[in-house]
């Protein structure tokens, strides 16, 4: 009734591989795009911005980088906050380096760099699998993270060993720095993030995502089928960890503004992990649902005391909410492991054929 | 409905061998593990465009056979000559460039895929577009996908298994799963096709439509296929020639009668006192 696909017939091939051959989820999606474009800017205060809408984004990208490659090729990674680092100190030193560079080109190019290093972790991947392999990335979170704080070129040997983001702008607006404002950030992120979604969606449903998907559910029977697995899974370290490295950029440069070595470290990995395991492994969408439930909703909880007026103080509330959320994720993942993503396409399976489900 | 396809058009493997002319020439292979000697001493032959079956009791090396003539497996002795082409060693992907594809005797399909995708994924090594192209999902990227798609869409029709193109082949019956793989060994239009137990587990009415499809991708596409099977009335109905392996070693080949009345297959088969 909602949802009536009956009567929508594909006559070519072209339109079957159309983004959404579901006029609905087209139309659904017009109406997020309408509140994430219009309707949030018009309507949200700065601090809506700063702790809401730019974090989620962020998250939810950087974990589109790991899901690529553990949801969609198969390989587990524990790197992923390092990874972000390498992004985010690359993107530091090309902007230092060259400050009349533009930050478009400087965060794509920082990608590149996190993409080589990705790589270079990647290659145990050629000889072990699953929780082996997600230990011999450990390394990279080790190692890495040593190495932003030891390597004083990487933070121009400022005495307090943090990366201070410079006011940067963009055709006229400043986009990132201490003058920025949310706003301008906000549309940054969300522009990059649509992209670089795009992107995802057409590289995972093609011939690269087949092979990745291959690898992951059976790795033998792709080499036969003429897969060449180290081609496969490099790729795939290189592909994630350029979105991921991207994300570490975004974090830096257009939310946090200033940052240190530790804000890398493991905590970051497995936040990233827990959104992508949460909202589904091997889905796209999946990345905004975890990160809407893992990042937006402690802050949305934290708020609602204060709004009701109730009279609790802010570390009962924050015990509250971290007790909340823990109970949602293991509600969650007990009806349906295989994340939000998979309880949505449940969901709409279900209007589509609701009211008469026989 | 799709009309039926044309065998002409179908018939893409076309390497200059003629009709009978010899395909596949293992020459005394031998393969060991460690103590474990798998395969003796083997010859055998596979002419172009017959079906040849390699049947034998268990443990008989019939699969490492396969292994070895799909390059999963190296032999430590002999030659393998295929299209005329002299090898001893090499990755099975790139056995799948010289034309060899396989099916496997379990079900060896990615599960979290669609039957599309699946068979898809046997086109893998056709498709050249890189990256770029693919992630903007237009102009050569999707003109090769469409491309593709039709040849796949051809599989399908012919597999008769257009009802499950979307669903996960984790979720279909173990019959429409060996069909399914069928049609990914397909995918990749192979000039050798190798069976490994394509009728294990089947009921009688699914054997049956396995026994044509492989005829017809025989006949019809011109495909030559080398099976293992242990259910001798389809080996015995299918199958031009078949050689016939017990404990690693080669004990007969030939025209399927003269291999039913051969004594030492019938001993190996039915055993006797040593």
């Amino acid at each position: 009734m909602f949802y009536p696909t009956a009567g929508q017939f594909k006559t070519s091939y072209q339109a079957d591989y159309a983004l959404f051959p579901v006029r609905q989820d087209a139309f659904l999606l017009g109406v997020i795009a309408l509140f994430a474009f219009v309707v949030f800017p018009l309507t949200a205060s700065e601090f809506t911005f700063r702790a809401l809408l730019t974090p989620v984004l962020i998250y939810s990208l950087a974990a589109l980088g790991l899901n690529i490659l553990t949801g969609y090729a198969g390989q587990l990674s524990l790197g992923t906050g390092a990874f972000m680092g390498v992004g985010a100190y690359a993107c530091y030193k090309l902007v230092s380096i060259f400050p009349e560079m533009n930050i478009v080109v400087a965060i794509a190019l920082s990608g590149f760099f996190s993409a080589t290093i990705g790589v270079i972790f990647g290659l145990p991947s050629l000889r072990i699998k699953g929780f082996y392999l997600a230990i011999a990335t450990l390394a990279a979170q080790f190692f890495l993270v040593w190495l932003f704080q030891k390597w004083g070129w990487l933070y121009n040997y400022n005495a307090s060993g943090a990366i201070q983001v410079p006011n940067i702008a963009l055709f006229g607006v400043t986009v990132a720095g201490p003058r920025a404002t949310a706003i301008a950030q906000y549309y940054f992120v969300l522009c990059t993030v649509c992209v670089i979604t795009v992107f995802a969606i057409n590289i995972t449903r093609g011939r690269i995502g087949r092979m990745w998907k291959a690898v992951r559910d059976m790795d033998i029977a792709a080499e036969l089928v003429g897969i060449n697995l180290m081609r496969a899974k490099l790729m795939a370290f290189f592909v994630s960890s350029y979105i991921v490295g991207i994300a570490g950029a975004l974090f830096v440069f257009l939310w946090r503004g200033a940052a240190e070595a530790n804000l890398f470290d493991i905590p970051l990995s497995f936040r990233v992990l827990f959104i992508a395991i949460i909202g589904g492994l091997g889905s796209v969408l999946g990345n905004y649902l975890g990160a809407i439930l893992i990042v937006a909703l402690p802050v949305i909880i934290s708020t609602v005391p204060k709004a009701l007026g109730l009279p609790i103080d802010a570390a009962t509330a924050e015990h509250l909410n971290v007790m909340i959320i823990g109970a949602l994720i293991i509600t969650f993942l007990i009806v349906e492991p295989h994340g939000l993503a998979r309880f949505w396409a449940i969901i709409r399976e279900k209007l589509i054929l609701w009211p008469f489900p026989h | 409905m799709n009309p039926r396809p044309d065998p002409n058009h179908l018939r893409v493997s076309d390497d200059g061998i003629a009709k009978g002319g010899v395909l596949l020439d293992v020459r005394n292979v031998s393969l060991a593990f460690g103590g474990v000697k798998a395969i003796t001493d083997i010859s055998l032959n596979v002419m172009k465009g017959e079906i040849r079956a390699i049947i034998g009791p268990n443990g008989a090396g019939k699969t490492s056979m396969l292994n070895v003539i799909n390059g999963f497996y190296t032999p430590q002795l002999g030659t393998i000559v295929f299209r005329g082409k002299e090898r001893r060693s090499m990755k099975p992907h790139q056995a799948v460039g010289q034309g060899i594809a396989r099916t496997f005797q379990n079900v060896a399909l990615f599960k979290g895929m669609s039957t599309l995708d699946n068979i898809m994924a046997g086109r893998s090594v056709m498709m050249k577009r890189h990256i770029g192209w693919q992630m903007l999902w237009h102009g050569p990227a999707l003109r090769e996908e469409i491309e593709h798609r039709e040849k796949v869409e051809e599989i399908i029709d012919f597999l008769e298994i257009q009802h499950i193109r979307r669903t996960p082949v984790g979720k279909l019956p173990y019959g429409l799963q060996k069909r399914v793989e069928l049609g990914r060994a397909l995918a990749m239009e192979p000039t050798l096709l190798l069976l490994d137990e394509p009728m294990a587990g089947m009921n009688l009415e699914e054997k049956e439509d396995m026994s044509r499809f492989i005829i017809d991708v025989n006949q019809q596409r011109g495909t030559t296929i080398a099976l293992i099977e242990h259910d001798m009335g389809v080996v015995m109905d299918l199958s031009d020639r078949v050689v016939v392996l017990d404990y690693g070693k080669k004990i007969a080949d030939g025209p399927p009668d003269e291999v039913k009345n051969n004594q030492d297959v019938i001993d190996a088969y039915l055993g006797v006192p040593h």
